[in-house]
């Protein structure tokens, strides 16, 4: 039982042969000593001799000596540099904040950019998981088919795998509450396509992917964890979805990301019934998804996969509106529409940095002047020029930990903050954190900055200090250092002009935005999506009859004005398109009619809504009661673009494929936005619900409040629950809440990009008043014997005034280039705005303008009051 | 000028001989000058005797004792025994003519 930590101790501590040869010794001691004195006094003394050797032995042997006493040395620096922080507190938290406040903003926009844009899928061979697209008329890329999907997988050999995936919405009964999760009805492939395995029980099979075999789930470990309290026998038992038992095969890793689909949280085999009609192939309703082969390429993919389409197109030629077929990277593909403004705020993450660090050395500039007797007396000393860019280098280094180890933390109760306020559906949500990664780009970003602010005051054209000069006893020249520090404020201001453009650009955008006319009177109205599935609503007239019942008791509310009911709802972010095709108008190709969105609504939609009639009359009540006469709403604009100059009142259409049955078009209303607010107006079809093939189980419910609508919430849902309990409620909101959300984006941007102007803002005026001040008392003597010899206050005030113009002008210059680059960097972000607008830039040119000038202000006031005798006898 | 400790273990070394390493050392200092020292103390005055090139160093061989470890030992160069002749020379010189009861004559 020999004394292992001790003599560990020793080998961590002394250099191995000393360590060997004194761990020797005492161990010799020690075995005599137990003899001799006992185990208890030998231990003692062991412990004693340890310690004495670790206290007392040099830890290496001459031929480290060098390194060590820099090391040493180093060490007194940092500590000179605590002590100089201590007796400068201002100085202090300025620099502090500054660097911990770059730190922040550039650690926590990585952390959410990093999986987005840097790292690869988190799934084996992510390369190799593509989406594969068709075209659509304009050669965009568009949904597919089930036939087109089925050919295309059958027909290509670059794909090892191919799945086909569609939304799906059960709600979950039985065991609590009845809850509408969201899902996926996916191809027994899709999870051999990502390279994921279930955790728990086993993947889907070939032969369960029929639509007699369909009821086969697997459960994301959230849902799992959550609903199912862990329970693994649920593997292997059944589920209760929408009234139906469902088998479950399995439990994904906890760790699963779904990338397709990051809002799904259980999995049903797709089981495609090839007999229902939108089997068609031009009804593009399913996505995509494949793995290549390991030899092959997105680009031999793609065109192996357009060979497949041509023949297709040879073979169908009225279903396919264009040949070809786009294969994009999954990682490519769910990222694309956060790309912009990622690659935005990582550039007004550099800019703030770059900010930080030239304001940083801008402070160390001016407090290296103020030290230059001290740095006069070290260098007549014998310091080196080493030895004081040294000392430098600490203080840089100090002030920038500080603020890195500050900032980092701000980082940790920042990002978690910002995740949970991202746009919802956004892939990779779990990997956004810091991570080694993250901390390791902040070490090496803050130590960066340290180095540079540090050296600042010695290095090229900024050099106030010069090691000659020193040592000399002279100065480095006046205009010199202040050309150096001048230089800085220019740079400063130039950064914050191009981040105020930035903001000015985005919040012009969202000004223009929330002014656009969505073609109903969105406030004062609560939103909800109901669904009735089940035993109970089998036949269309048992879901009518639901319907029915719903409006009533919602009606009767108190404070509920009006209700209705829409198959979909705008700005929801929902997309149901049909072509119109009209009696009177026939196309050769049908592919090529123009579409609008499908509405199947209750009678008193539009009104809740107040999308005006501009023609015509709305759904008498016998219509909204019975199938026939079959009659349509039809939008302006999609009255326009089929009848242009004609009025559409009176003329007959057919939807979903020419062969429909005709319906005659009975009103014209005014356009809603649909899509987007930043999206052109989009046309709108709207049908009496009891007039479509068949009854829509989910729908949405407006409700239009005298008062504020989400007050109304608790009241309207419980009115939902008192027709079926077993009838979730779910995504209740306001409107307003809902157009905002499609704004979350831009919101996020231009919060960003003000918060980073308005630091800009602060840290450009914080450098002209630092930089003016300064040569102000530097000149105090000069200012005396101009007055002294006649100059007037206001005339000294107007060229310190001046003097602080300049720099700020120079600075607006400088930024003005790259204030054009921001707005190119943000286009895809902007609306109603040019990337290049004059008026903002101007704006933000007279904003910085001004505050430079008030920066000035305090200085130039103070140059005005000198005393010309004061000054001239040195006071 | 050698410290007293320093002289002490350079006559503990001599007198110890070829098999001069810390322990022995300071076995010596305990047996013949009645002095209790660290097995450290030893190890750093070594150290700087060595430094001043009084004594020598090389390690041994590993033997089946001490876990294997080996030794390191030390023998007094020849300017080593010039020094502790001065030194003990110095103080004889400094002693001498004093009476017993350690006054002066």
């Amino acid at each position: 039982m020999t004394p292992r930590l001790p003599l560990r101790l020793l080998r961590a501590r002394l250099g191995d042969e000393d360590a060997e040869a004194v761990a020797g010794d005492l161990l010799e001691r020690w075995e005599a000593d137990r003899v001799r004195r006992g185990a208890v006094r030998a231990g003692l003394t062991l412990w004693i001799e340890t310690i004495a050797a670790v206290l007392l032995l040099p830890r290496r042997r001459r031929d480290s000596l060098r390194g060590d006493s820099r090391m040493r040395s180093f060490a007194a620096d940092l500590r000179h540099a605590a002590r100089l922080l201590r007796r400068a507190p201002g100085f202090a938290v300025v620099a502090v904040a500054t660097i911990a406040l770059a730190i922040a903003s550039s650690t926590v926009a990585v952390g959410v950019a990093d999986p987005l844009l840097f790292r690869p899928l988190p799934y084996p061979d992510p390369e190799r998981v593509v989406t594969v697209w068709e075209r659509d008329r304009d050669g965009g890329p568009s949904n597919v088919g089930w036939q087109t999907y089925h050919d295309l997988s059958a027909g290509a050999r670059a794909l090892e795998y191919a799945a086909a995936l569609g939304d799906w919405q059960p709600t979950v009964t039985g065991r609590g509450d009845a809850e509408r999760v969201d899902g996926q009805r996916v191809s027994w492939s899709y999870f051999r396509v990502l390279g994921a395995r279930p955790a728990l029980g086993r993947d889907f099979r070939p032969d369960e992917d029929t639509p007699a075999t369909r009821n086969v789930v697997i459960l994301s470990h959230g849902l799992w964890a959550r609903r199912f309290g862990r329970d693994p026998a649920i593997v292997g038992g059944t589920v209760s979805l929408d009234g139906r038992p469902y088998a479950v095969a399995g439990v994904m890793p906890a760790d699963f990301d779904n990338v397709p689909g990051p809002r799904a949280q259980i999995w049903r085999v797709l089981g495609y019934d090839e007999t229902l009609p939108q089997a068609c192939r031009t009804c593009r309703h399913l996505r995509m998804l494949a793995r290549l082969r390991a030899d092959a390429t997105r680009e031999g993919a793609e065109a192996e996969l357009a060979r497949v389409s041509a023949l297709l197109a040879r073979d169908h030629p009225k279903d396919y509106p264009a040949v070809g077929v786009r294969v994009v990277g999954l990682a490519e593909k769910a990222t694309e529409r956060v790309r912009p403004i990622l690659y935005a705020v990582l550039g007004a993450v550099a800019l703030v940095l770059l900010l930080a660090v030239s304001n940083l050395a801008s402070l160390q500039l001016a407090r290296a002047l103020r030290r230059e007797t001290e740095f006069s007396v070290r260098a007549a000393l014998g310091a080196g020029p080493g030895r004081i860019a040294q000392q430098l280098a600490a203080e840089g280094l100090l002030v920038s930990l500080l603020g890195g180890a500050a900032g980092l933390a701000l980082a940790a109760a920042l990002l978690p903050a910002l995740v949970a306020r991202l746009p919802e559906g956004l892939p990779r949500v779990s990997a956004m954190r810091l991570d080694v990664r993250a901390g390791v780009l902040a070490l090496l970003l803050t130590l960066a900055a340290g180095l540079l602010a540090g050296l600042a005051p010695l290095a090229g054209s900024m050099r106030v200090l010069s090691f000659e000069a020193l040592r000399g006893g002279t100065r480095v020249a006046g205009p010199r250092r202040r050309l150096a520090r001048a230089a800085l404020v220019v740079a400063e201001v130039a950064l914050a002009l191009v981040l105020l453009v930035g903001a000015g650009l985005l919040g012009r955008t969202l000004l223009r935005l929330s002014a656009v006319d969505v073609g109903f009177e969105p406030s004062h109205l609560l939103t909800m999506e109901v669904q009735a599935t089940g035993p109970a609503y089998e036949t269309d007239a048992q879901v009518f009859a639901n319907h029915d019942r719903l409006l009533a008791a919602v009606r009767a509310v108190r404070g509920v004005e009006d209700a209705g009911l829409a198959s979909q709802l705008p700005l929801a972010g929902n997309i149901d398109r049909y072509g119109v095709h009209a009696e009177d108008k026939p196309l050769a190709n049908p592919e090529l009619a123009p579409s609008g969105d499908r509405y199947v609504v209750s009678a008193d939609f539009l009104r809740a809504m107040r999308i005006t009639l501009v023609r015509g009359r709305g759904f008498s009540a016998a219509e909204a009661a019975d199938s026939v006469p079959r009659v349509v709403l039809v939008s302006a604009s999609l009255a326009r673009r089929i009848w242009p100059g004609e009025d559409a009142i009176g003329k007959r259409i057919r939807v979903g494929g020419p062969d429909g049955p005709a319906r005659t078009v009975v009103g014209v209303v005014g356009d809603v936005r649909h899509t987007g607010l930043d999206e052109a107006v989009s046309q709108q079809l709207y049908f009496p619900e009891r007039q479509w093939r068949y009854a829509e189980s989910q729908m949405a419910l407006v409700v239009r409040t005298r008062g504020d609508p989400a007050a109304l919430a608790p009241a309207v849902r419980a009115a939902v629950r008192s027709v079926d309990p077993s009838q979730p409620v779910i995504r209740l909101t306001t409107m307003e809440r809902l157009i905002a959300a499609t704004l979350a984006q831009r919101t996020l941007a231009l919060v960003l990009f003000g918060a980073f102007a308005a630091v800009a803002l602060v840290m450009a005026a914080a450098g002209i008043y630092g930089v003016l001040s300064g040569a102000v008392a530097e000149r105090a003597p000069e200012i005396g014997l101009r007055m002294a010899l006649g100059a007037t206050p206001a005339a000294t005030l107007r060229r310190v005034l001046g003097d602080g113009g300049r720099l700020a002008v120079a600075g607006v210059l400088a930024g003005a280039g790259g204030a054009l680059a921001v707005g190119r960097l943000l286009r895809g972000l902007l609306y109603g705005v040019e990337p290049a607008d004059v008026t903002i830039l101007s704006a933000a040119a007279a904003l910085l303008l001004a505050i430079a000038a008030a920066a000035c202000l305090v200085p130039a006031l103070r140059a005005a009051r000198t005393d010309p005798m004061r000054a001239l006898r040195g006071e | 000028m050698l410290g007293e400790l320093e002289q002490l273990v350079l006559l503990a070394a001599l007198r110890v001989g070829p098999d001069a390493y810390a322990v022995t050392i300071a076995e010596a200092l305990d047996a013949h000058a009645g002095r209790t020292v660290l097995i450290a103390t030893v190890h750093r005055t070594l150290a700087r005797l060595e430094e001043k090139g009084l004594v020598a160093s090389r390690m041994g061989e590993p033997t089946p004792q001490r876990g294997g470890r080996r030794k390191r030992h030390y023998a007094v160069t020849p300017a080593g025994r010039r020094e502790v002749a001065e030194s003990l020379e110095a103080v004889r010189a400094l002693a001498r003519g004093l009476r017993p009861g350690w006054e002066a004559s």
